[in-house]
């Protein structure tokens, strides 16, 4: 025993140990993550039940399971069951969708109640632009209002969605441009007035803009009632669950899919088709549909801004700590209280941010630069530049460290070396210093990413909202707005999964997007990691 | 004991006075120089003439001062905090521990070679060149010919002129150590300082390495810090010998090593202590 501890066997076991904890804790959650989010966008089978209840009367339920679990029998002796002595019943939790006849897209049934289970072929579900999803049989298709065979469903179903996107794009850019466009004209007025400097020459040549303007904007928004009408031409009738049949325009319409009728390659496309729109579309129905693009966009955009804003920061700051202040207690004092700035609480500098930048700073500049749109204000409210800032702020002490143990890395010769030749202390910093300490500020930077793109309570405070309706970039000059607030994956799962009126249809989507998020960090760290490898190979310092 | 090279005792025949040298053929004056590390003092009122387009050497032993009477030459004691300088060290009759001397100017006069070959991590060419960049040279012609010239002064050019621009951290530390040498000679400097330019060589890097100082006292003057006795008989027209931070003897080199004038010299040079 005594020879199996000086081996030293015993802490190879526990480091193996800990290694594997850590490694089993990380997969496990990747596959968490992965099975759940990803079985969101599987077409799942579409179930009929014909089921009788307690009072003996027979009803039908449509829809995908969701969940099945096993209660003890004493939980549901309120509704006095006749069950016999089971001590568990189980019971599947079932979307039905549906929601405007019934208010809850989600019931429970109970599996004695169910007297037979069926799948039929021609169970549709159609996912809608509003009312969430309806689960029923197509009963028949009308063009203009004449009844026409079934199989033109995917033709006419293609013909919406180029018009749809075309409505979309007329909204977006065209219509969006011009209401841009007047805004500003509006704001340039007021400038004017408040500058004294209106003379009527200018107001009558604001005023013919504007009008040219509004009258662009009649022709666009004759066209978008022309398409609009083009898209609500066609309708189908569809029968639900309880026998009732309902009429849907094509204009509510997205995919009406019968997953019961698909081969496993169809049930594959139609699994990556789902991926890709949640990727690129817009989210619907307060988040609880659609996709996340606006998220991801903005998240990504908010993290670079972050790199760029303290990456040069940070740096600048090690040199000044690690080169030139002097070795005294002050420069000791300061290096303390930059660790410690990596230990405060991130709400804390959401605090800070929202007090400092938003109010001092953003009110200040526009009180300077923006004294027509007062009272709304431009800057002084949370946007994605103070969201940056702050985080930047949040990750400096990361950068500073990382950066400081790069630079008292380099071997002094290199600087000896540097000065013998008649460079100066800051041409050797440019010219050596920096390029070979650069991996060291690339992990630095790296970490900074990695603690940035994962934060979301401070960005509450600071920019961050449910439902933004314009991206921060866009074509409007000019073209990046950092004074718009902006959506976030982080924040897009706490809104998704604990604000949302409907958590049970939400919690597939919650697992979807975090899986999204990792993935989004991972790839900005892994391009970072694959950066910092190329300048670690390209400054690797020869063993003597 | 010693041999000296027949170069040497040719040399010693028309000797140099070095008390009583011409300020044309001084290099340096180094006059009354006392420097301390803190309280310490590490050299003790140093007063010696380094005359022009020869080779001097420093030997003693180690901690004898020999290094940093070296590195007080092109201040490179300046970036030791504690250190602190009294006495003047003349080049061209201008103290270059005026005031108003211009640190980098004065280096690129006064080139430098350490006792570790410390190639930058950059190509072979950039290496070179990097003094010229320095001071804003970026003709492309002007580089690729000092490239040249200093790398065939430093007999490097033969072995690296396919690969000048791979990197210089691939070469071997002999070959490292005479790119160093050819690095502080782009600049053209008017002194050499080698600080123990062979301790960390192996002995065929070593001879190569002293082929080229005896080449390169033709167009500069050369100051090297050796604890290699035989190397400084070897290399050197003149020789110092320093003690606990006091210049013993500083004689030519035959001198010195046939006939030294004091006793510790004696006492050094035939190995009793050192």
């Amino acid at each position: 025993m005594n020879n199996w501890f000086k081996s030293g066997s015993p802490w190879i076991w526990l480091s193996a140990g800990g290694v594997s904890i850590s490694l089993i804790s990380v997969v496990g959650l990747l596959y968490l993550i992965a099975s759940h989010g990803l079985s969101y966008f599987w077409p799942s089978t579409l179930y009929q039940f014909d089921m009788i209840d307690q009072q003996g009367k027979p009803h039908t339920v449509i829809g995908e399971i969701y969940d099945r679990e096993k209660i003890p029998v004493k939980q549901l002796a309120h509704m006095d069951l006749a069950l016999g002595d089971q001590e568990y019943l189980e019971r599947y939790l079932v979307k039905t969708g549906n929601r405007e006849l019934v208010s809850l897209d989600f019931r429970w049934i109970l599996v004695p109640e169910i007297k037979k289970t069926s799948t039929p072929k021609d169970l549709v579900v159609i996912e809608r632009r509003t009312n969430g999803n309806f689960y029923g049989f197509i009963e028949s298709l009308h063009l203009d209002g004449e009844q026409v065979s079934l199989d033109k469903m995917d033709e006419l179903l293609a013909r919406v969605t180029v018009f749809q996107s075309e409505i979309e794009r007329l909204q977006k850019s065209d219509i969006g441009a011009i209401n841009y466009q007047i805004e500003r004209l509006r704001l340039q007025e007021r400038k004017y007035r408040l500058q004294e400097k209106l003379t009527p020459e200018k107001e009558q040549e604001i005023k013919a803009k504007v009008a040219a303007l509004r009258d662009d904007y009649l022709v666009l928004e004759k066209e978008l009632m022309a398409l609009r009408a083009k898209v609500a031409r066609d309708h189908i009738k569809v029968r639900a669950m309880d026998g009732q049949v309902v009429t849907i325009n094509f204009e509510h319409i997205l995919k009406v899919e019968a997953n019961n009728q698909y081969s496993f390659l169809e049930k594959l496309a139609t699994f990556f088709s789902k991926i890709g729109s949640f990727i690129v579309d817009d989210p619907r129905e307060a988040n609880t549909e659609g996709g996340v693009f606006p998220a991801i966009f903005g998240t990504v955009l908010m993290v670079l801004l972050m790199t760029v804003i303290v990456s040069p920061l940070g740096v600048v700051a090690a040199i000044y700590l690690h080169e030139y202040a002097g070795n005294n207690a002050l420069t000791k004092l300061l290096r303390i209280a930059v660790i410690n700035l990596a230990g405060v609480p991130s709400i804390v500098y959401g605090v800070f941010g929202l007090g400092f930048f938003v109010y001092m700073v953003g009110g200040s500049l526009d009180q300077l630069f923006y004294p027509e749109t007062l009272p709304s204000p431009t800057f002084g409210t949370p946007g994605v530049l103070w969201s940056a800032l702050t985080l930047a702020i949040l990750t400096l002490p990361v950068v500073i460290v990382s950066t400081e143990e790069g630079l008292a890395r380099i071997p002094s010769a290199m600087r000896h070396g540097s000065l013998a030749l008649g460079a100066t202390k800051a041409e050797t910093l440019w010219r050596i210093i920096l390029p070979i300490a650069s991996p060291a500020i690339m992990t630095g930077i790296i970490l900074a990413i990695a603690r940035a793109a994962g934060e979301v309570a401070p960005l509450m405070l600071v920019g961050v909202v449910k439902m933004a309706p314009n991206l921060p970039l866009d074509g409007n000059f000019p073209f990046l707005h950092l004074d718009r607030k902006f959506m976030h994956l982080g924040f897009h799962i706490y809104d998704v999964g604990f604000q949302s009126p409907n958590v049970e249809a939400a919690r597939p989507l919650v697992y979807a997007t975090a899986l999204l998020l990792v993935t989004i960090i991972v790839a900005l760290n892994m391009t970072a990691v694959s950066i910092r490898n190329r300048l670690r190979e390209k400054y690797r310092m020869l063993e003597h | 004991m010693i041999t000296v090279s027949p170069q040497n005792i040719l040399d010693s025949q028309n000797k140099l006075d070095l008390a009583n040298m011409s300020p044309e053929q001084k290099a340096l004056d180094i006059h009354n120089l006392n420097l301390f590390y803190g309280e310490k003092q590490a050299l003790q009122n140093i007063t010696m003439a380094i005359p022009k387009g020869q080779v001097t050497a420093f030997i003693g032993p180690s901690g004898c001062g020999k290094s940093t009477l070296l590195r007080c030459i092109n201040r490179m004691n300046d970036l030791v905090d504690s250190c602190h300088i009294e006495g003047e060290i003349n080049l061209h009759g201008q103290n270059i521990y005026d005031k108003h001397v211009d640190v980098a100017a004065l280096r690129r006069k006064v080139g430098m070679v350490f006792q570790r070959p410390n190639p930058f991590p950059k190509s072979i060419y950039e290496n070179v060149i990097y003094g010229l960049r320095i001071m804003g040279e970026n003709n492309r012609r002007v580089l690729d010919e000092a490239v040249e010239n200093s790398l065939k002064a430093a007999a490097l050019w033969n072995e690296v002129k396919d690969r000048l621009h791979d990197s210089a951290l691939g070469l071997s530390g002999g070959q490292q150590q005479r790119l160093v040498i050819a690095r502080a000679i782009a600049i053209e400097p008017e002194v050499l300082l080698l600080d123990e330019p062979t301790s960390a060589l192996d002995p065929i890097s070593t001879l190569t390495i002293e082929e080229l100082i005896n080449d390169l006292k033709q167009q500069f003057t050369v100051v090297i810090v050796t604890h290699n006795m035989q190397q400084a008989a070897r290399v050197s027209d003149q020789t110092a010998f320093m003690y606990m931070g006091d210049l013993i003897e500083y004689s030519d080199t035959n001198t010195l090593f046939t006939t030294p004038v004091k006793k510790k010299t004696e006492d050094y040079i035939t190995g009793r202590y050192g």
